[in-house]
């Protein structure tokens, strides 16, 4: 079984949350967003109209206020504040204006697992 | 009613007929080099591609395939002499990318490079890379052979290539766009996947039809298109001009059968479209 990173949306976090039953959804997720806030250990993407997510760093991790990145991490607990991801890696997209059309891939979350999953 | 062998369907068939030939010239020709497509897909599709014996071209959605791009993140890169192979990351699987070493064309590159600036044009760790190439099998392992892997760095090309990505997987798997009310419903939420694909094939002329594996439809496209008596069309013709081997053919004519959309006419083998 290889290693996949599904792309979601904040709204699909709760399916990756470890407590999940099914042992064959991975925990590991791909998101992408705009950094919003960021708060030592702790920052904020904001995924255009489909909310903010909180995101734990590492040490290394090296996000820009304003830049559009996309995040591989796990699906977390963060306290007082719902799910979060803990970021295992991040890329830098640049400008987030560069970015045409946010997220088409998710569209159709439906109709995007059924292809790649 | 499978007791065709592969040779009497390959070249024998259509005895002194000469068809004016009104399919695409893409149609049939596979296993022997021939297959000059370039599909977009994902790493879980190249995965996920299966091999009819061995040897023979791969096929995703039941589709032949030639040649495939796919984007996605360099996980590593390890340069040999011969090789370089990069591990490539799309977040739906990950898969080993060799591109071979020419020495003669690694020299030109190189004068190239240096005249765009060194560095700039650099696939690098982490980063994401766009990747043509064929899909190979060494001993047990998938990989692809590829000829061209350079980097991206336009977001709206990785969103662009998942989306041609799912919308060739919905032709192949749901027919073309505004083909069957079915697909069409049922592909609604990928929106605007625009005309263009419908227009590869004149599928979508007249009433809807059921969803049906390619081969099928090609089939009944031929049937639609092809002139005849009332007669219809015998298998054996349909092989010959579609360059498909015969129990393909069989099995595409069952499922039109059991469908309701061609009806058998002097005998089994023979086939007309079923009108009202």
């Amino acid at each position: 079984m290889s290693l996949q990173t599904p792309r979601v949306l904040p709204a699909h976090l709760h399916a990756f949350h470890p407590s999940n039953a099914n042992p064959h959804v991975t925990n590991t997720v791909r998101i992408l967003g705009t950094v919003t806030a960021l708060r030592g250990d702790t920052a904020t993407i904001t995924c255009g109209d489909n909310g903010d997510v909180t995101l734990i760093l590492k040490p290394d991790s090296h996000l820009q206020m304003g830049k559009l990145v996309e995040v591989v991490g796990k699906v977390t607990d963060v306290e007082g504040q719902g799910l979060g991801v803990r970021v295992l890696g991040s890329f830098d997209w640049g400008n987030p204006s560069d970015c045409g059309m946010l997220f088409p891939s998710f569209l159709d979350r439906e109709l995007w697992l059924m292809v790649v999953l | 009613m499978d007791n065709y062998g592969y040779g009497s369907s390959s070249y024998g068939g259509g005895g002194g007929f000469v068809p004016g030939e009104t399919n695409s010239p893409a149609a049939g020709k596979s296993a022997d080099g021939n297959n000059t497509t370039l599909r977009p897909i994902t790493i879980k599709q190249a995965l996920d591609a299966t091999q009819p014996y061995p040897e023979a071209d791969y096929q995703i959605d039941g589709a032949d395939v030639g040649s495939i791009c796919f984007v996605g993140q360099v996980r590593n890169i390890s340069t040999q002499s011969t090789n370089i192979t990069y591990r490539i990351d799309d977040g739906t699987g990950e898969i080993e990318v060799k591109q071979w070493v020419d020495s003669a064309t690694a020299d030109t590159m190189d004068t190239d490079d240096s005249k765009a600036g060194a560095g700039k044009n650099q696939v690098v760790n982490n980063g994401y890379a766009k990747i043509f190439g064929k899909l190979k099998t060494f001993g047990n392992k998938r990989f692809v052979g590829s000829h061209c892997v350079r980097p991206l760095t336009d977001i709206n090309e990785l969103h662009c290539h998942m989306l041609e990505a799912v919308a060739v997987h919905l032709f192949f798997t749901r027919g073309p766009v505004g083909g069957s009310g079915g697909a069409g419903a049922a592909a609604g939420g990928a929106g605007g996947a625009d005309a263009t694909m419908g227009g590869v094939d004149d599928y979508s002329a007249g009433r809807n039809l059921p969803a049906m594996s390619p081969v099928a439809r090609r089939v009944y496209n031929l049937l639609k298109t092809e002139p005849q008596s009332n007669e219809g069309l015998h298998a054996q013709l349909i092989a010959a001009k579609l360059s498909l081997p015969m129990p393909d053919v069989a099995r595409a004519g069952d499922e039109l059968l059991t469908a309701g959309v061609i009806f058998s006419t002097v005998d089994e083998q023979t086939w007309a479209i079923l009108d009202y």
